[in-house]
């Protein structure tokens, strides 16, 4: 057991540092919830994938470095480290991708995965429905089989991105005899044929949306694996999306340490200081049990269920340094971008807003805490 | 990077459990006051820490993290971490050292910011700090005055002396590397924690079902699992720190003793309240471990204390480091 970073390791750290501090915006993009913003960010990422920087884990033929896991948490330490804008892209590369590379074909591979590491395809995800939520399974949206291809109908809500995003993917019905994990197919979709109808989030930004499927007809290439395979295919996604790649350890350390500094500045009661100290040291206990997974899974274990540990872990963690934040700041906390004493243009209000859906999206933590009770301690059902 | 356990770290805590799979189960934990200690010096427990010419192991605290979280969750009696890990240190360059390896030597220790030496009434020789400075007492120099406590098991002693040998060695090495080695315990006696009141969840039934099916169960022990989990990667980080000697070290080892005595704490108060009255009373086993974590947590530093170091080393300082 050791916690050295090799010389290789060292050199890509310092490599992305460089470039990155060349390279961030000097002022925030614009919210990517918006028209303006989302083509900035797009920008953003076109700037990244020339450096292919990007989505650095991916083979070197998809725009990549074929970086090793722990290579990935470095640039995330540094990405975050370095406030980089947030990643319009982050449902394509990080829960689609893996999903094409375990499952996908060939042809699919190359169709997406290059246009997704530059951001020219951004992705949004389509998982919920009215009546699907936490309980997944129940979904109703359907899929018609019709002459080489399918026909979508019904609603997905709470897509992320989808407002202004170029594609979609999620789970249909295909077997209209089937009930609950069987007989669901995963399907790519383009939005340009889906009625796509914004919802104003708690920030007052269009960060999700409702869809609307009426018929749209998609070709058999744009199935993701087998016809009725869906739910365990997506079951791949939702993992990566609890655990390692939606939510790596950098964001949060990069987070911890802002905390550490508006503390010192703001000055902090021994309570609340107690309450900083601790979040620091759970952010750094993040990044080290994060190492341990990296390592696991460079050997070739599975993580599993033990997933959801780290997304209850991880979300409550973002909640709680958010919420002492805004604490230390008092009433100046709640000012947003566009009050002239906001403190960092409302970043810390912005984050705390967004914090408030890690314990709601990918599983709320109470259908995780059933997961880690089944299927890791092994209580019954 | 390669932050997990090697194979050989990985044998040598499955032999410690083994050994104390056979000879501590509960019923010497609440009757004996060392045992297994032979069985355990056989496998090198003793002399993990001991440098090879002192026909030790040579190896490193981070080799020993894992034997003592198996330790911990056999509620292991006797003054074992004091022994296997801070005497080594206390007593470097000394002959005693050989004996110390064989398990022949028992010390107790009263060091940092221990009040009291544990099961001082066992030990060979007594190892006490006076004014910053580590002294040897032979048991027969010392008047040793029993405080009991809650953990029957791991009984405390004040201790006073009249002759006493001046050590040349430092002290603070060995408080940080012992807490460390207690801070493993705790995890242990967490994870023993868990895992039998998992068991027990599963087979009690009311209202016609396991209470394990109750999510309002369920979701307690899922809070476990995750104070464990997060707590255990501290302890670990905090060996490395003290085998490399880190400028954050202290912070490190007030990090895992902090973190694993509120995860063992949490443990065992969910322990208790999910057995309900069974676990209240002296017949189960289960309040074994309930004193033990007590014990253990408030031993070199409870969390209060290392939480307002962690408090001043955050806060305190210009530039909070991390490493690597």
């Amino acid at each position: 057991m050791d916690l050295d970073f090799t010389r290789a390791e060292q050199d890509f750290r310092a490599e992305v540092r460089d470039w990155l501090a060349g390279h961030v915006p000097g002022a925030p993009l614009p919210s990517m919830d918006t028209r303006e913003g989302f083509e900035a960010h797009r920008e953003w990422e076109h700037l990244l994938a020339g450096e292919r920087l990007s989505v650095v884990s991916w083979p070197v033929e998809y725009g990549g470095r074929g970086a090793s896991l722990v290579e990935w948490l470095i640039f995330e330490e540094e990405y975050w480290a370095a406030s980089a804008p947030g990643r319009v892209s982050q449902n394509g590369i990080f829960l689609l991708a893996p999903t094409l590379f375990s499952h996908g074909t060939a042809e699919q591979r190359e169709r997406f995965l290059p246009g997704m590491a530059r951001a020219d395809d951004v992705w949004a995800q389509a998982w919920s429905e009215p009546e699907a939520g936490s309980d997944l399974a129940a979904l109703t949206s359907r899929a018609e089989r019709v002459e080489g291809g399918w026909r979508l109908h019904g609603q997905k809500t709470w897509s992320s991105r989808a407002s202004y995003a170029d594609w979609g993917f999620g789970l249909f019905r295909s077997d209209p005899a089937s009930a609950r994990h069987r007989g669901l197919t995963y399907f790519m979709f383009p939005l340009a044929g889906v009625t796509v109808r914004p919802i104003a989030q708690l920030d007052g930004e269009h960060g999700f949306a409702e869809l609307f499927f009426d018929g749209l007809f998609v070709p058999d290439d744009l199935v993701l694996g087998a016809a009725g395979e869906g739910w365990r295919i997506a079951m791949a996604t939702t993992s990566s999306e609890r655990g390692l790649t939606l939510r790596s350890p950098g964001r949060f350390l990069a987070t911890a340490d802002r905390l550490v500094r508006l503390a010192r500045s703001t000055g902090a009661d021994p309570v609340l200081a107690d309450q900083v100290a601790r979040a620091w040291l759970d952010a750094e206990s993040y990044r080290l049990h994060t190492f341990g997974t990296a390592r696991r899974l460079a050997a070739g274990e599975e993580i599993g269920s033990a997933s959801s540990m780290g997304k209850v872990f991880w979300s409550e963690l973002d909640v709680r340094m958010h919420a002492l934040a805004l604490r230390l700041l008092g009433e100046r906390g709640l000012l947003d971008g566009g009050a002239p004493d906001a403190e960092e243009g409302g970043r810390w209000l912005d984050g705390y807003l967004f914090s408030l859906a890690g314990p709601i999206y990918a599983g709320t933590n109470e259908i995780q805490r059933n997961i880690i009770a089944e299927r890791v301690l092994g209580l019954p059902r | 990077m390669n932050f997990a356990f090697t194979d050989d770290q990985l044998a040598l805590a499955a032999a410690v459990r083994q050994v104390l799979a056979a000879h501590c189960p509960a019923e010497a934990v609440r009757n004996g006051r060392s045992p297994a200690w032979s069985q355990l010096a056989e496998i090198g427990l003793f002399g993990l820490l001991v440098p090879q010419e002192h026909d030790g192991l040579g190896l490193g605290l981070v080799d020993a993290v894992l034997p003592f979280e198996e330790t911990g969750r056999a509620a292991l009696p006797g003054p074992v971490a004091e022994t296997a890990v801070a005497a080594p240190l206390l007593l470097a360059g000394d002959p005693a050292l050989g004996k110390l390896a064989a398990g022949s030597l028992r010390v107790s220790v009263r060091i940092g910011d221990q009040v009291y030496a544990p099961d001082a009434d066992l030990a060979d020789l007594l190892i006490v700090e006076r004014e910053g400075v580590p002294h040897a007492v032979r048991p027969e120099a010392a008047r040793l005055t029993p405080q009991s406590g809650v953990d029957r098991t791991r009984p405390l002693f004040g201790v006073e002396f009249r002759d006493a040998t001046r050590l040349r060695t430092e002290v603070a090495p060995a408080v940080r590397a012992v807490t460390v080695a207690v801070a493993a315990q705790l995890v242990g006696a967490a994870r023993h924690l868990l895992d039998t009141t998992v068991g027990y969840a599963r087979t009690r039934r009311q209202f016609g079902a396991p209470i394990g099916s109750f999510q309002a169960v369920k979701h307690r022990l899922a809070e476990v699992a995750i104070a464990v989990e997060f707590a255990a990667p501290l302890v670990y980080a905090a060996a490395l720190a003290v085998d490399r000697r880190l400028p954050t070290v202290d912070r490190d080892v007030s990090a895992a003793k902090a973190a694993a005595g509120e995860a063992a704490e949490l443990a065992a108060g969910t322990a208790l309240q999910v057995h309900g009255a069974i676990g209240y009373t002296g017949e189960l086993d289960l309040g074994l471990w309930l004193a033990r974590v007590w014990s253990l947590s408030a031993a070199y530093g409870g969390p209060g204390l290392h939480r307002s170091r962690l408090r001043t080393a955050i806060l305190g300082t210009p530039e909070v480091r991390r490493w690597p």
